[in-house]
C-alpha cells in the first residue's frame, strides 16, 4: 500500500512539475514568438509594404527564414482579435 | 587579406572618367604594372576606347593590360538565381507558394544593382589579386558609384541590430528549453550564423574602402562649375562613409593650364591637369601618343597614379 501510495506521489510530482513547466514557459513562448515576428516583419517586411533593410540583406536570410515566414502570415489570420490573443496569453477568462 | 590596392576613377557624367582610366591604366603598364581595368559603367565605353569587343572574359589589349566589362544584369540575375535555389533546398510547406514569380519582379528591387556590384568587385578581387599589381575601376554614374560606396556602412546599420534582436530570440529559446528539458540545448541558428557571416563580409570591405593603401579614388572633373560643383557634393558623401579622395584629374583643361584653379573644398587634394587633346583618345596608338606628348608631359603627371605613396 505504501509502494502505491509513492508511485502516485511520484505520478501527481511529475504531472505537476510538467504542467508548471509548461505554463511557466507558455508566456515566454508568446513573447519569443512576438520577437520572431517582429524580427520578420524587419527583415522581410516589404513583402507586406513596410520599410526594411537593403534588399540584399532580406534575400541573404530568406532561405533560413521559412519558420518566421509562416509566423508572419499566422500573424495575419489574428490581426483582427489582438486583445483576443492577449488575453488568451495572459489566461485571463 | 589581400592588399591588391584598386583605382577608382568617379566623376560628373561626360567628365572623361573612361579615357582617364583607360589612360591611366596604360600608363601603369608602362610602369611595368600588371593591370587590371574594370569597366563597371552600364555605358562600358572601355570597349570603345580600346576598339575591341570585350565583356565578362578578361581580354589582354597591351602588355600587362587586361580589361573586363561587368554585366551588372547578369550578376544580378544569378544572385537572385542562387537564393531560388536555397529556398528551393530549404523550403518544406512554404514551396507551393510560388516564389518564381515573385523573383522575375525582384531583378527590379532597389538596391540590387549596388549589390551586384559589390558582388562583382569581390569576385574580381579574389580573382586576381595573385595575378595582377592593380584594378583600375571605371565607375558607373555618381548616384550609383555613391551607393557602392555607402553600401558597407549602410548594411552593417541594419545587420547590428538585427543580430542584437536575433541574439535575445535564441536566449528566449535557450531558456524555454531549460525550463521544459531542465537544460539548454543549444541549436546553432543559421540566421544569427547568415548575419554574422555578411557582418564579417562587410566589415572587411568598409575596412578596405577606409583603406587609403587599398583605395585610391581619383575625382575626373572639367574646368566648369557644374563639374566642380559635384565633384565636391561627391566628397562630402564620401567623406561621410569614411572614404577620403586620393586626386582629382582636371580633364579638357585648356591648353597651356598647368593648374587650374578649384572650387575651396577641392583645392586641398592633389591635382592632375590633363589638356585637351587635339584628336579623338579612341584606340591604344592614341592613347600611346597622347601620353607621350613632351609638351604635355602627361605621363609624367600620371606616374604612379598615387598607388607607391
Amino acid at each position: 500500500m505504501i509502494s502505491r501510495l509513492k508511485e502516485r506521489l511520484i505520478r501527481y510530482w511529475r504531472i505537476s512539475d510538467q504542467v508548471a513547466r509548461e505554463k511557466a514557459v507558455g508566456t515566454i513562448e508568446a513573447e519569443l514568438e512576438e520577437l520572431e515576428n517582429i524580427f520578420a516583419v524587419l527583415v522581410l517586411g516589404s513583402y507586406i509594404g513596410l520599410p526594411s533593410p537593403p534588399m540584399h540583406i532580406a534575400l541573404d536570410l530568406m532561405p533560413m527564414m521559412e519558420r518566421e515566414l509562416g509566423l508572419m502570415l499566422e500573424k495575419v489570420d489574428t490581426a483582427n482579435e489582438p486583445i483576443a490573443r492577449l488575453f488568451s496569453t495572459l489566461d485571463i477568462d | 587579406m589581400d592588399l591588391i590596392p584598386s583605382i577608382f576613377f568617379m566623376g560628373k557624367g561626360g567628365v572623361g572618367k573612361s579615357t582617364s582610366a583607360a589612360l591611366s591604366a596604360v600608363q601603369l603598364t608602362r610602369q611595368g604594372k600588371r593591370v587590371l581595368l574594370v569597366s563597371m559603367d552600364p555605358a562600358h565605353n572601355q570597349s570603345d576606347i580600346f576598339q575591341t569587343r570585350l565583356g565578362e572574359h578578361p581580354k589582354a589589349v597591351a602588355e600587362g593590360l587586361t580589361v573586363i566589362e561587368i554585366d551588372l544584369a547578369s550578376w544580378v540575375r544569378r544572385y537572385l538565381k542562387s537564393v531560388q535555389q536555397q529556398i528551393r533546398q530549404t523550403y518544406t510547406y512554404l514551396t507551393a507558394f510560388n516564389l518564381e514569380g515573385y523573383f522575375d519582379v525582384m531583378k527590379y528591387a532597389p538596391g540590387l544593382e549596388e549589390h551586384a556590384l559589390v558582388l562583382a568587385y569581390r569576385h574580381l578581387r579574389k580573382t586576381w589579386s595573385k595575378r595582377m599589381d592593380c584594378l583600375v575601376c571605371d565607375m558607373p554614374p555618381t548616384a550609383l558609384s555613391l551607393r557602392f560606396f555607402s553600401l558597407p556602412q549602410l548594411s552593417l546599420i541594419w545587420i547590428d541590430q538585427l543580430k542584437t534582436l536575433r541574439e535575445k530570440i535564441i536566449a528566449k529559446r535557450e531558456l524555454i528549453t531549460k525550463i521544459r528539458l531542465g537544460r539548454a540545448e543549444i541549436e546553432r541558428d543559421k540566421v544569427l550564423g547568415r548575419i554574422n557571416e555578411q557582418a564579417s563580409d562587410y566589415r572587411h570591405l568598409k575596412a578596405c574602402f577606409e583603406d587609403p593603401q587599398q583605395t585610391h579614388i581619383h575625382m575626373v572633373l572639367n574646368p566648369d562649375l557644374l563639374s566642380s560643383a559635384e565633384s565636391l557634393r561627391i566628397r562630402e558623401s564620401l567623406k561621410s562613409a569614411g572614404i577620403s579622395l586620393k586626386r582629382i584629374i582636371c580633364n579638357k583643361a585648356a591648353p597651356g593650364t598647368v593648374n587650374p584653379s578649384l572650387e575651396k573644398g577641392l583645392d586641398d587634394i592633389p591635382l592632375v591637369s590633363l589638356p585637351l587633346a587635339d584628336r579623338p583618345l579612341i584606340g591604344l596608338p592614341a592613347l600611346t601618343e597622347y601620353l607621350d606628348a613632351d609638351q604635355r608631359s602627361v605621363a609624367r603627371r600620371l606616374d604612379g597614379c598615387g598607388i607607391d605613396g
